[in-house]
């Protein structure tokens, strides 16, 4: 293969552990917004 | 005559006793509560070493004189440690008010030289005077409400 | 102290203690009680760009300040096991998330779908507002009285509260205030 397809596979994967990281980031960190549980 | 942090930074220390060059200044303790210097820190890294303020003889432009070479200590103490490494230094520290809004970054701090009571703290646009302070710390320098910037 | 901030300028702000000026956690999750219109408490994460949940939970009645740069506690011991908070605090309803709840008047007129609240945070953490993503697009915000009903997946307001969508937090502010004097005027 080409140096092109190593650096297309490169980048993919590189993309892929961009992604992977923003996904487990936002699991971790949570945060949102609740009410309280009203009168039963 | 004032002296300030930015300037006294990376001045020699030397012992009175034996003239003997013992290091840089490289970092400042100070005890909010005194408002005032609580120890130097000399060097860096795995060298550095605390010098209390009781045992600087003179504080002056050119030298910082310490009784002599014992005055050098390691650090004691989560604080101290702190403090050697560069964690509580004050210079381009973020200063934040009680109520939890940015005031600027700290460009430097005055001190008598003669007392080691801290005078004034240059924040971005204006000075302050160091009484505001609450607290200093790895993350932020605490001023009190006095200061809230205005909208 | 007229400041007022969103909920989700909330998440994420850093804790801080006044008088040691360490980072010793980040806001988590937001709660309020929307019946009383007041902020209960913030649950916590560790500080780290991959640091998950915090053990700890920080009440409001323990809470010094909030700013739009830093949430501000006494010192750590203001920070408390979820078995020493309101329930609420400790264990969020994450079921009970206001955000994508509907917007009714009396009237049955549908304002729009919530998407953040507005807190005015100088006081003890009242809630005055909601941010709106209204029908047709777009968002908005509208100021809400002292008390309200919440019920399921809706949230009722007065009619007049039509009168009163303003465009920014700014607006808002100044909206506050006339639209509870109107509704005291009824």
């Amino acid at each position: 293969m080409g140096a092109l397809d190593w650096l297309i596979i490169f980048l993919v994967l590189l993309a892929v552990a961009a992604a992977a990281f923003v996904v487990i980031r936002r699991r971790r960190r949570g945060g949102g917004v609740f009410a309280t549980r009203g009168k039963p | 005559m004032s002296d300030s942090f930015r300037s006294a930074t990376g001045r020699k220390v030397v012992s009175r006793a034996s003239a003997a060059d013992l290091g840089m200044v490289s970092y400042f303790l100070v005890d909010v509560g005194q408002r005032r210097i609580a120890s130097v820190v000399v060097g860096r890294g795995k060298k550095a070493r605390l010098v209390d303020w009781a045992q600087v003889s003179g504080f002056g432009p050119d030298a910082v004189m310490v009784s002599d070479e014992g005055a050098l200590r390691p650090a004691a103490g989560d604080r101290e440690q702190a403090a050697a490494d560069g964690k509580l230094d004050m210079l381009g520290k973020r200063t934040l008010t009680e109520r939890g809004n940015k005031v600027g970054t700290i460009g430097d701090v005055t001190f008598d030289p003669a007392t080691g009571v801290v005078e004034m703290l240059q924040i971005s646009d204006r000075t302050i005077p160091a009484d505001t302070m609450l607290g200093s710390g790895t993350y932020a320098v605490v001023v009190d409400a006095s200061q809230e910037p205005v909208p | 102290m007229k400041l007022l901030m969103t909920a989700s300028q909330i998440n994420g702000l850093p804790v801080v203690t006044v008088h040691g000026g360490d980072d010793v956690a980040e806001v988590r999750d937001v709660i309020y009680n929307p019946e009383a219109g007041r902020l209960v408490g913030l649950t916590l994460n560790k500080r780290g760009f991959f640091s998950g949940r915090s053990r700890e939970v920080l009440p409001a009645e323990a809470i010094h300040a909030i700013g739009r740069d830093a949430v501000m506690i006494a010192d750590e011991s203001s920070l408390v096991a979820p078995a020493d908070a309101p329930d609420d605090v400790g264990h969020p309803a994450t079921d009970r998330n206001v955000i994508g709840n509907d917007v009714l008047t009396e009237g049955g007129t549908s304002l729009g779908v919530v998407r953040d609240l507005a807190l005015l945070v100088g006081s003890a953490g009242e809630v005055v507002g909601y941010q709106i993503e209204k029908p047709a697009g777009g968002h908005g915000y509208i100021p809400l009285p002292a008390q309200l009903a919440v019920s399921g997946a809706a949230l009722v307001v007065p009619d007049v509260t039509q009168e009163f969508i303003r465009d920014d937090l700014v607006g808002l502010g100044a909206a506050v205030d006339d639209f509870r004097a109107r509704l005291g005027m009824q």
